[in-house]
């Protein structure tokens, strides 16, 4: 499965890094490829290409804040969450997508 | 319900996360100018660098309000709700009701500016006129009216009665207020829960109210100052608590504790959350309890350390940090389990359970 996400917290300099390093480590860990943005106090990092979304399975939002470029993902299969639940759950959440889009 | 409760709480973080920067830089402009002996002038003739520097951090705190409604406008409606939700930022100004205001005319203009541009069919050649013209005017009128002659009044009296109710209360309450604001302001280093009470202070410091925005600032050094206070007293007492790595992640918390950032101490709270979470919330009361009762005032927002000597009093500033501090250090020593192997790599694959039935992809 090919994963893209999104990574942005309220302060924007650890959350946002935090979730993203666990996505990435349980995401690989489980045999996904996964690329992820970061929408940090800093800017973007990252980005996500147009490329990236078209080839992705699933995006995932991993948001407490309203982000830029929502529209890129128009169309896809998408799922948002807190960061906090990939930060605490990143197995869980990907497994759940794992059944979701097997059903 | 719920789903109504998180958006609405997403737009306040967004808020907050444009905001931040400019209170930051703001509060430290103040601080800095103050400490050099300036102060907020208005006339260019008196302008000196002190002053300037404090001058232009009042100027920037005044820009608060509008970051509110607007960022929270922005988030509601995207970029056509900027505009208009500055506008009633400008509005909660000159109301007097700064941050209540603000936030209250985000809300209402960002909600008006999203209907607009839903249900408003133009023909073809108006479209370009949408977001340039027809959404920020039309919701800017609409919410303007409101804040002005109908919700103006309730938030003028609520903004006071607040502000009455904080600075009306007696020495035991302080002591009780103070040590809510502090445990609840680092219950989880920065994250989501954090900003709430924070969010509050910051209001209150808008209203004039400087005791809460102190306890803001020194209880969110204590979780990173006591963790590491912990670390050197473990040494003393030969009970090892912590893992090498974990002590290398204490090398980093600090100096970022020391300039008020707690998010340090998230990789070290991962391994032992429900333990660390009690010593370090106890903490941040207690420095949040002492702080209140002995009056300790900031006009800063942020800034650690730095900003002790700019706040009213130094001295039982610092009593109430070390205080904290202590209290922490101490906890964490005796609660938590020693580390027989200090060189074990924490198994980070270790997972909440956690409920994700209310997710689901669309």
């Amino acid at each position: 499965m090919k994963i893209v996400a999104v990574a942005a917290c309220t302060s924007g300099i650890a959350h946002t890094y935090i979730a993203k390093e666990k996505l990435i480590r349980a995401a690989e860990s489980m045999g996904h490829t996964i690329k992820v943005e970061t929408q940090g106090t800093i800017g973007i990092e990252d980005e996500l290409t147009a490329q990236d979304v078209k080839e992705a399975d699933i995006v995932i939002l991993a948001v407490d804040i309203a982000i830029t470029g929502t529209e890129r993902f128009e169309g896809k299969p998408t799922i948002k969450v807190p960061t906090n639940v990939c930060v605490k759950a990143p197995k869980q959440l990907i497994q759940k997508i794992e059944n979701e889009l097997n059903k | 319900m719920k789903k109504i409760g998180a958006e609405l709480k997403q737009h306040a973080l967004t808020a907050i996360s444009y905001m931040l920067p400019l209170v930051v830089a703001s509060g430290l402009l103040i601080a800095v100018g103050n400490l050099m002996g300036g102060e907020n002038v208005t006339e260019l003739s008196k302008m000196t660098i002190p002053n300037a520097l404090t001058s232009l951090g009042v100027l920037g705190m005044g820009l608060l309000p509008s970051f509110i409604a607007g960022y929270i406008s922005y988030s509601i409606a995207d970029r056509p709700g900027i505009a208009p939700g500055f506008l009633m930022g400008q509005i909660a100004s000159f109301l007097g009701a700064g941050f209540l205001g603000g936030m209250i005319g985000g809300y209402l203009v960002g909600y008006i500016a999203l209907f607009i541009k839903k249900n408003l069919k133009v023909p073809k050649w108006a479209e370009a006129l949408m977001p340039m013209m027809i959404i920020p005017t039309l919701s800017a009128i609409i919410a303007g009216l409101i804040m002005f002659f109908v919700i103006g009044n309730p938030i003028v009296w609520a903004t006071n009665a607040l502000t009455n109710f904080i600075t009306g209360l007696d020495q035991s309450s302080k002591g009780v207020y103070g040590f809510i604001i502090g445990a609840l302001g680092c219950v989880d280093f920065g994250g989501p829960i954090s900003k709430v009470p924070n969010l509050i202070c910051d209001g209150l410091l808008l209203e004039g109210i400087t005791e809460p925005e102190a306890i803001k600032v020194l209880a969110a050094m204590v979780p990173p100052l006591g963790v590491t206070f912990s670390l050197v007293l473990s040494k003393f007492m030969k009970k090892p608590i912590y893992s090498s790595q974990e002590v290398e992640n204490i090398k980093i918390a600090f100096p970022m504790g020391l300039c008020m950032i707690s998010e340090g101490v998230i990789p070290i709270a991962m391994n032992d959350l429900i333990r660390t979470v009690i010593c370090t919330a106890t903490g941040c009361g207690i420095t949040g309890a002492i702080s209140f009762t002995l009056g300790v005032g900031s006009k800063v927002p942020s800034g650690g350390v730095f900003v002790i000597p700019a706040m009213s009093n130094p001295i039982a500033a610092l009593i109430a940090l070390l205080a904290g501090t202590a209290v922490t250090g101490v906890l964490l020593v005796l609660i938590k389990k020693k580390k027989t192997d200090i060189n074990e790599t924490v198994v980070d694959d270790k997972e909440e359970e956690m409920d994700l039935s209310g997710i689901s992809i669309s």
